[in-house]
């Protein structure tokens, strides 16, 4: 393939180099289907949703959790591994990514995040993930084995998928899809920095059209619904299928979660007060003044994904912890949160940071795990099969030396459904690579 | 108050001044004349008396009771007892005050707003400057068109004088002094050239140079030179003309006399660091100026004082922001709270500090806002008199006018404000303005004035006397309103008025009488009494008498209350009254200390630091007595972490876009102390940076290298002992790869990326040979190509932003070629894979740590990066290149650790002593070492660990964060907004909508003035 492309773009340089995905590969290999039991035995077990288990021992198969303990017995042909001294932690989840839908951020044709235009609850994430993506091998690497991947244009952005950082296919990785439905809620602040073009009035007009936008939606997809319902029943004509509002029925019925972007207060009432009107199971995104609407939070059960931890107060006059501090006093008052992070700069795997960050600033430490494992599934509807070390869920798992939310510390070893996963990947190839470099030169040993 | 103050009340003499008004367009006797004589000659008189009144001949100087005399348009007497020539016209002024005619300091009257859709790419042609942006030649007195609609405005407010500016542009060009009469230009322009006008706002829809503020100030500061040269190229060239002639420049030219400081220059600034900075280019250059000032001033007050420029205050104080809704409150920073508190206080605080300032109408959004505005100054403690010196004898010596303007004096133009009452106070009214010995009437004999309540009795035909009341309203010159009969309110169908007469109609069936009634009557003072038509009833009688209006609002008295936010450095959340003061003498006491020095990690250690520096590490150190004591037990002690890349502290853009080259643009010029951003580093324990340049260009603009000193002024941020440093850019960003500029700009390849820097290093070196070589023209000194030999020179280190192993090299062969050497690779995600290279070179590298895939050129980056480059040998940082990484830098340098295996106290040296060493600053900082700078962190624990964090932050022995501290901080920053928000939510906002203009005219009672 890579040959072929470079005699293409010999001809084609400029249309092909920039936008072609199909040199974007990773060279790790999937591992087989767990075929014979495995236990690690002699570890720190922490199954996040239990006490912590110390010199236990863990034993799975066929990919799923067997037994948890201090003394189990092994069946035969059990593969014991010895990992004493070492810790182990479900396998870590990012709620909020883009894994497998974008590359590099600045080259479209790497990208499959943002489709065209304001209405697409009809798109799906899980059909368009690259398995050979960078990124995934480099974001496992640190312990992330599960990841929420989903586009983000437009108002309604489309549907997200619950992806596993490992597999052959799109449909291999595919854990649960859809997670839930995306959608940006319009800003309802104005921005007034001297660098703004865009005119008050304008931003006021944009934002009315874009509610008004979302209103008509929502009641034309309910139309829809209704009339879909009845549909060549009773002499009534058949309703043509509407891509875009059948996609909304099962919001509307309250299956399928909507995930509500919003973060100033504001955006968030509105958001909320909308969501409550329609009737739809709602999930706020992004959050950051969420703690200022706790109580309602709680008591109307909207859980909180956060997408960043190490975000800047977005006030001047606020503390400098505000963003720290946020998923501690969302734990304080009861409301159901868990931790992602998104950025363009390749980062995922950093998500167990922003965790950190959390607890430095007075989140249990505990609460910091189990904000990016179990907390991170039940908002996903995965809770079933990942986010905690429970018999009968995936044996989906990582190995450490020491704290997940230690920058410090390293994961030796890790499990997804019972594979083991390689951990290699680019940048450790790369390192490899130069190391050597330097090596013939007698510059390193 | 409404006596008639025409002595000479009869018939004749009223139509006298009437012809004095309507003709006064012909009416010149004053000036001599080159124009032929329209038909016959007009000689009038010209001289006339104003007796008896109060005249308030200079601020502070009063004669009770006295006269002046105008004799052809000059004062020819005033005093107490003068002798009233025989020739004259007699005004008894009983009751008047009269006051030298008020100058307005800065205006655009007489130029239209700037088309909306011109749009332009920002080139001049012909013999000007290159720049659509400076325009020194335009001349105001060439463009001005008389508006008489905004004259008479003006003169309604007491102005009879202004100077007017063009609207837009850097160099806006020079501002004439204008009388506001009505008569032709020449007449009333007193001098046409008075200031150069310059600013630092491009002019509206014209792209180019420059996109930044820095840009701006680098293009006047270039212009300037442009002069200096031009003079001197001009001048070489006269006398030895086979030098050859400088190109023509008639914008140049034009501001010969202001680098001579024959002329002034009015310089407008933003905000109060703007007078800093433009204080700066004044000393620069020498010039003679002004400040047109923004009116935030107070928040920096002693260094505005001390740059002894004389100011121009605005009075469009901040309205009150918007605090109705809790969530609306949210959005309003306390730094806007208390600017809305405290700005009204702004001319007087300036004015007490000795700073000189006159008072301008420019930036009201109403000119006739501009008496309240002023009254609110002066309820905040402007003296009248020095408000009167603001707006009479400062601009007449600002603008070299003092002999002929501002004061009524023998001998000066006869430009007067007549009012009845005090000019200052809420009663006080204009009456006339005379200029040039002119009369304009402002305000119309009140003696017919309809407008307000009246009640009395009214009689239809036979029938019983009823109630009557009437209300009348005047807007846009219609008057309209309502009337009651027995209690019942009847809409007016019409009203008009007839100098002293009076029609208006209603409908009465509701009072009994069928149809439309229709009234004629006279108004004289306080009594409106008239005879009408109803439907069946022949005669209708009715009498009205004027009702005081005692209801006036008392919310302008609440908008006049005194200020009492706190002034604090910044204004805004986190400020303090003070600095923080270096501690004398500080002992950490059993800390472990990170020493990024040869000490290494000392565990249960002590540090002492005297007078801000470090004076010992080690174990067991003896504190000495009256020592400041930190008890580092289960402590961790580390040097203050240094930022080899950020874009913190800068106002109004990072990059100047403008060219691909821009080495003439400094960040030193536009840093601030204000920005929040500054204080949430230092709670990262971050205490120095790297001001950098943005990465739009190859060549970008020259850095600065700062403490992280929150509220500091902006040049005590600077670290002067760092070398000056550049930074130059490479890659996507500067072939501008990533997005659809508007215009295209050469480079769009790293090919030639490359040949910008070969060509502009040549030219660097043409420029130098030219400046060592004597004979021919004088040498333009171009602030771009300066950098350049001092980079050549090694003066200035570079810091190139970079990403791929073949542009890295590409430079380094550069720099070789041209005899310098790269210091610094910045970002450098491919540095790993060309280390030897970096390393014979002898460059270092400053990386981030583990960002990738956000473009193509980065999608090699790895996280081993920092560790494989320091292997080999590279001195190698982390940077942040972000507000928001800056505050965890120590999280970073554990990413050396996890990446790459590098000792925990190698690593911390990425963020500490290694940047110091690529600042060319670690002979006095980056590392725990007796001799240093006394700048440390206090840590929970382990830097190195994600659950620390930063408990105290020292800067030069002064601690500039303490997280106890910050906990009291921000009960001060809830307490101030709390205040203040309570402060504008008591104003009753339901007001406001009622204030209309009349409403200040008729208000007898004000309780302001008893007050001050």
């Amino acid at each position: 393939m890579r040959s072929l492309l470079n005699k293409l773009s010999v001809i084609i340089l400029f249309v092909f180099i920039p936008t072609a995905t199909s040199i974007l590969a990773s060279d790790e290999v999937p591992s087989k289907k767990q075929d014979h039991p495995i236990a690690l035995i002699g570890a720190t077990i922490h199954p996040v949703n239990g006490d912590v288990i110390e010199n236990g021992t863990i034993l799975f198969e066929n990919g799923k959790i067997k037994e948890i303990g201090v003394n189990v017995i092994l069946p035969s042909g059990t593969e014991s591994i010895d990992i004493s001294g070492k810790h182990i932690y479900p396998g870590l989840i990012n709620a909020d990514t883009r894994l497998g839908l974008m590359e590099i951020g600045s080259v479209p044709g790497s990208r499959d995040d943002f489709e065209l235009g304001a209405m697409n609850p009809n798109v799906k994430a899980e059909v368009a993930l690259n398995p050979d993506s960078e990124l995934l091998s480099v974001v496992r690497a640190h312990g992330i084995t599960v990841a929420n991947s989903f586009p983000r244009g437009g108002i309604i952005s489309g549907k997200s998928a619950a992806i596993m950082l490992d597999g052959w296919t799109s449909e291999d990785m595919t854990l649960k899809a859809p997670v839930a439905m995306h959608m940006n809620w319009p800003s309802m602040t104005l921005n007034k920095a001297w660098w703004n073009k865009t005119s008050e009035e304008d931003q006021i007009k944009a934002r009315k059209e874009a509610l008004e936008k979302i209103d008509q939606f929502f009641d034309d997809a309910k139309a829809y619904m209704t009339a879909k319902a009845v549909s060549g029943k009773n002499g009534l004509p058949n309703q043509k299928v509407d891509l875009r509002l059948e996609a909304m029925i099962p919001v509307l019925k309250g299956d399928l979660p909507l995930w509500i972007a919003a973060s100033e207060i504001r955006q968030i009432q509105a958001a909320i007060d909308w969501a409550e009107s329609k009737g739809v199971k709602t999930v706020i995104y992004g959050g950051a003044d969420s703690w200022r609407l706790a109580k309602e939070l709680k008591k109307m059960n909207i859980p909180v994904v956060i997408n960043s931890v190490l975000h800047v107060p977005s006030r001047a006059w606020e503390g400098y912890d505000t963003g720290y501090s946020l998923p501690n006093k969302l734990y304080q008052e009861g409301v159901k949160f868990c931790i992602g992070y998104s950025t363009f700069a390749g980062e995922q795997h950093n998500v167990r940071y922003n965790a950190a960050m959390a607890v430095a600033h007075g989140l249990p430490v505990e609460e910091g795990i189990k904000s990016i494992t179990i907390y991170a599934a039940e908002i996903m509807g995965i809770d079933d099969r990942v986010g905690s070390l429970e018999v009968g869920k995936d044996a989906t798992l990582i190995v450490t030396d020491g704290n997940p939310l230690e920058i410090t510390t390293s994961v030796s070893m890790e499990f997804i459904e019972g594979r083991i996963i390689d951990l290699d990947n680019k940048h450790k190839r790369l390192y490899r690579k130069y190391t050597e470099k330097y090596r013939q030169k007698g510059l390193l040993k | 108050m409404r006596s008639s103050f025409f002595a000479c009340s009869n018939p004749v003499s009223i139509a006298v001044i009437l012809l004095l008004i309507l003709f006064s367009g012909i009416f010149e006797i004053t000036k001599a004349q080159i124009s032929p004589p329209l038909g016959l000659r007009q000689n009038r008189v010209g001289v006339y008396a104003l007796t008896n009144a109060k005249i308030v001949t200079s601020p502070g100087k009063i004669i009770r009771k006295g006269s002046l005399v105008i004799r052809n348009g000059i004062i020819e007497s005033v005093g107490a007892k003068i002798n009233i020539p025989k020739d004259a016209t007699i005004f008894d002024m009983s009751g008047m005050t009269l006051y030298p005619g008020l100058i307005e300091s800065y205006s655009n009257i007489g130029f239209p707003k700037p088309e909306k859709d011109k749009k332009s790419e920002g080139k001049n042609g012909g013999a000007k400057h290159w720049n659509e942006n400076v325009t020194p030649e335009l001349m105001s007195s060439e463009l001005y068109t008389a508006d008489s609609k905004k004259l008479k405005e003006y003169r309604k407010l007491g102005f009879t004088t202004a100077l007017s500016a063009p609207r837009e542009g850097i160099f806006k060009g020079q501002s004439a002094l204008l009388n506001l009469g009505d008569g032709e230009n020449a007449e009333n322009i007193l001098i046409n050239s008075v200031n150069q006008h310059v600013t630092f706002s491009k002019k509206k829809d014209v792209g180019g140079y420059p996109t930044s503020l820095m840009g701006s100030i680098s293009l006047i500061r270039q212009t300037f030179y442009d002069v200096q040269w031009y003079k001197k190229a001009m001048s070489a060239y006269s006398k030895k003309p086979s030098l050859g002639k400088p190109d023509e420049n008639e914008s140049l030219a034009s501001l010969i006399g202001v680098i001579d400081g024959k002329r002034g220059v009015m310089f407008e600034a933003y905000d109060e660091l703007m007078v800093l900075r433009i204080n700066k280019i004044v000393k620069e250059f020498k010039l003679k100026s002004l400040i047109l000032a923004s009116g935030n001033e107070f928040k920096r007050l002693s260094a505005v004082k001390k740059t002894g420029i004389p100011l121009i205050l605005p009075l469009n104080f901040p309205e009150p922001p918007d605090v109705k809704s809790p969530e609306k409150a949210l959005d309003v920073t306390l730094e806007r709270l208390k600017e809305w508190d405290l700005a009204p206080s702004n001319p007087a605080m300036l004015n007490s500090a000795g700073v000189k300032i006159a008072l301008t109408t420019n930036g009201l959004e109403k000119l006739e806002d501009f008496p309240k505005q002023l009254r609110r100054a002066i309820s905040r403690g402007l003296s009248k008199e020095a408000a009167l010196a603001a707006l009479t004898t400062h601009p007449a010596e600002f603008f070299g006018v003092s002999d002929i303007l501002g004061t009524l004096k023998k001998g000066k133009i006869a430009n007067i404000v007549v009012t009845d009452g005090d000019l200052f106070s809420k009663d006080g009214v204009v009456k006339d303005v005379w200029i040039d010995g002119k009369r304009y009437t402002v305000e119309k004999d009140p003696e017919s004035e309809p407008k307000g309540k009246w009640a009395g009795t009214i009689k239809f035909g036979e029938r019983e006397t009823k109630e009557f009341s009437l209300e009348l309203k005047e807007s846009d010159k219609k008057l309209s309103g309502s009337a009651t009969v027995s209690g019942k309110e009847l809409k007016l169908m019409s009203a008009e008025k007839n100098g002293y007469r009076i029609a208006f109609s209603f409908l009465t069936d509701s009072v009994g009488i069928d149809g439309i009634t229709m009234m004629t009557g006279k108004v004289k003072n306080d009594i409106m009494n008239g005879v009408g038509v109803a439907p069946g009833s022949p005669i209708v009688i009715w009498n009205l008498t004027r009702e005081n209006e005692e209801e006036e609002d008392s919310d302008e008295e609440e908008k006049f209350a005194a200020a009492t936010a706190q002034i604090t450095y910044p204004l805004g959340g986190f400020g303090r009254p003070s600095l923080p003061k270096r501690q004398k003498t500080i002992f950490v006491k059993n800390a472990t200390i990170w020493t990024s020095g040869s000490q290494g990690i000392l565990e249960n250690a002590d540090m002492l630091i005297k007078n801000g520096k470090i004076s010992k590490v080690g174990r067991n150190l003896k504190a000495p007595k009256n020592a400041l004591i930190i008890d580092g037990t289960g402590k961790h002690v580390t040097p203050g972490l240094i930022d080899e890349h950020s874009h913190t502290a800068m106002e109004r853009g990072v990059n100047e876009g403008g060219q691909a080259v821009t080495s003439e643009v400094r960040i030193g010029d536009v840093l601030t102390g204000d920005d929040i951003g500054l204080y949430r580093e230092l709670a990262g324990g971050l205490t120095m940076s790297q001001e950098l340049h943005g990465s739009a260009n190859p060549i970008g603009g020259q850095a600065a290298v700062i403490k992280i000193r929150y509220g500091s002024l902006p040049e005590d941020l600077i670290y002067s002992k760092a070398a000056p440093t550049i930074k130059f850019a490479l890659g996507e960003n500067v072939k501008q790869s990533n997005w659809k500029p508007s215009v295209l700009r050469y480079p769009r390849t790293r090919l030639g990326v490359e040949q910008i820097y070969r060509d502009e290093f040549r030219a660097g070196l043409d420029y130098k040979a030219a400046l060592k070589s004597k004979g021919g023209l004088p040498v333009r000194k171009d602030l771009e190509l300066d950098a350049i030999v001092d980079i050549m020179d090694g003066k200035m280190f570079v810091h190139c932003h970079s990403y791929r192993q073949d542009e890295i090299l590409m430079l380094m062969r550069v720099a070789e070629d041209f005899g310098f050497r790269i210091q610094t690779f910045t970002h450098i995600l491919e540095g790993y894979k060309v280390a030897d290279e970096m390393k014979k070179h002898g460059a270092s590298a400053s990386t981030f740590t583990d960002w990738w895939t956000y473009k193509f050129e980065v999608y090699d980056a790895i996280p081993y990066n920092g560790a494989l480059m320091h292997d080999v040998g590279i001195v190698t940082s982390f940077n942040s290149d972000s507000d928001e990484l800056a505050r965890r830098m120590n999280l970073e340098a554990a990413k050396a650790v996890a990446y790459g295996g590098v000792s925990e106290e190698e690593a911390l040296k990425f963020v500490t002593i290694n940047p110091a060493i690529q600042l060319r600053i670690d002979k006095w900082t980056g590392s725990l070492e007796a001799g240093k700078d006394g700048d440390f962190v206090v840590w929970s624990g382990s830097p190195l660990s994600t659950l620390t964090i930063a408990e105290q932050t020292w800067i030069d022995g002064a601690k500039w964060f303490d997280i106890e501290e910050d906990a009291k901080l921000r009960v001060v920053v809830m307490k101030e907004r709390e205040k203040l928000i309570q402060k504008i939510l008591s104003l009753n906002p339901g007001k406001k909508e009622k204030k209309d203009a009349e409403k200040d005219k008729k208000n007898h009672s004000n309780k302001i003035e008893e007050e001050i």
